[in-house]
């Protein structure tokens, strides 16, 4: 009796965690890009206007190199173990952020792009 | 009597810690940071339904300290304790309720909570609340994986039973 109630439970989360990664998948995108550290906003890219380019984001010696082409953004290399951030792709869902936790970087679309003026 | 404890301990840890290792080096598709089968986790959830709570403790701790030692990672380290002692106090109080032949159930919900620790560590390190948006795929992950390695970890508990301790 108390297993089936624990199996309802478990069958629940798990129901709970397909119907979010679903939502998460689905949600819209903008066209403004931060890339943070810690809280703090290196860059805000219009990706509608930037120029396509790669660029070097250093910190304590380990390097993320983030190329922009055509509207898009990712990490093209990194010199972390892991290469998650690399993995990652082109940045396409504001739910899922590029996200480098070797060297506490973040990329993502700005929820409100009202700070257009403010990029590059 | 002791002593054979503390070698059992031993044995395990390494055990876990070779399995560690070595899954370290399977590479996953997956782009999302925290995603895993947890393979040593078969350790893990085999002590918790074996062993003594300060036992299972050590176990866990051991492998993940060494664990991310040698593996070159120590951010991942802060990660995996912040799971672990998440995943850990859960087990422990999951064994009371649920039995060994239904271990499986117990482990996912372990790999669950797991997850949870992880993402907390994630959204206080990075103060970053986005990531909780990796939150439903690692649920989803670890539900399976949890399914997995709870279910090695009931083969592993049944073929041990006749041994004497």
């Amino acid at each position: 009796m108390k297993n089936k109630v624990l199996i309802i439970i478990a069958a629940v989360i798990f129901a709970l965690g397909i119907v979010g990664s679903i939502f998460v998948i689905n949600s819209p995108k903008t066209d403004t890009v931060v890339i943070k550290r810690d809280d703090k906003i290196l860059y805000t890219i219009d990706l509608r206007t930037a120029t396509d380019r790669t660029f070097d984001i250093e910190f304590r010696g380990s390097v993320n190199t983030v190329e922009i082409k055509d509207g898009r953004i990712r990490v093209k290399e990194a010199d972390c173990p892991d290469k998650v951030c690399v993995k990652t792709g082109w940045l396409s869902s504001s739910a899922i952020p590029i996200v480098c936790l070797p060297n506490h970087l973040v990329i993502e679309f700005k929820e409100n792009a009202e700070v257009d003026a403010v990029a590059k | 009597m002791k002593a054979r404890r503390i070698a059992e301990l031993g044995v395990l840890t390494a055990a876990a810690l070779i399995i560690f290792i070595i899954e370290s080096f399977i590479p996953y598709p997956f782009p999302i940071p925290g995603i895993k089968l947890g393979l040593a986790n078969i350790i893990t959830v085999y002590a918790v339904y074996r062993y003594r709570a300060y036992e299972v403790a050590a176990i866990l701790f051991v492998r993940i300290i060494l664990g991310s030692v040698f593996s070159g990672n120590i951010t991942a380290m802060i990660y995996s304790l912040s799971g672990g002692v998440l995943c850990l106090a859960g087990m422990l109080l999951l064994r009371k309720v649920i039995d060994e032949y239904h271990l499986w159930l117990a482990s996912i919900f372990g790999a669950v909570l797991h997850n949870t620790g992880q993402i907390i560590a994630a959204v206080i390190i990075l103060q970053t609340p986005a990531i909780i948006a990796y939150y439903p795929f690692l649920i989803v992950a670890g539900c399976l994986s949890g399914a997995f390695t709870g279910l090695c970890a009931q083969i592993v508990v049944k073929r041990f039973k006749k041994t004497p301790s």
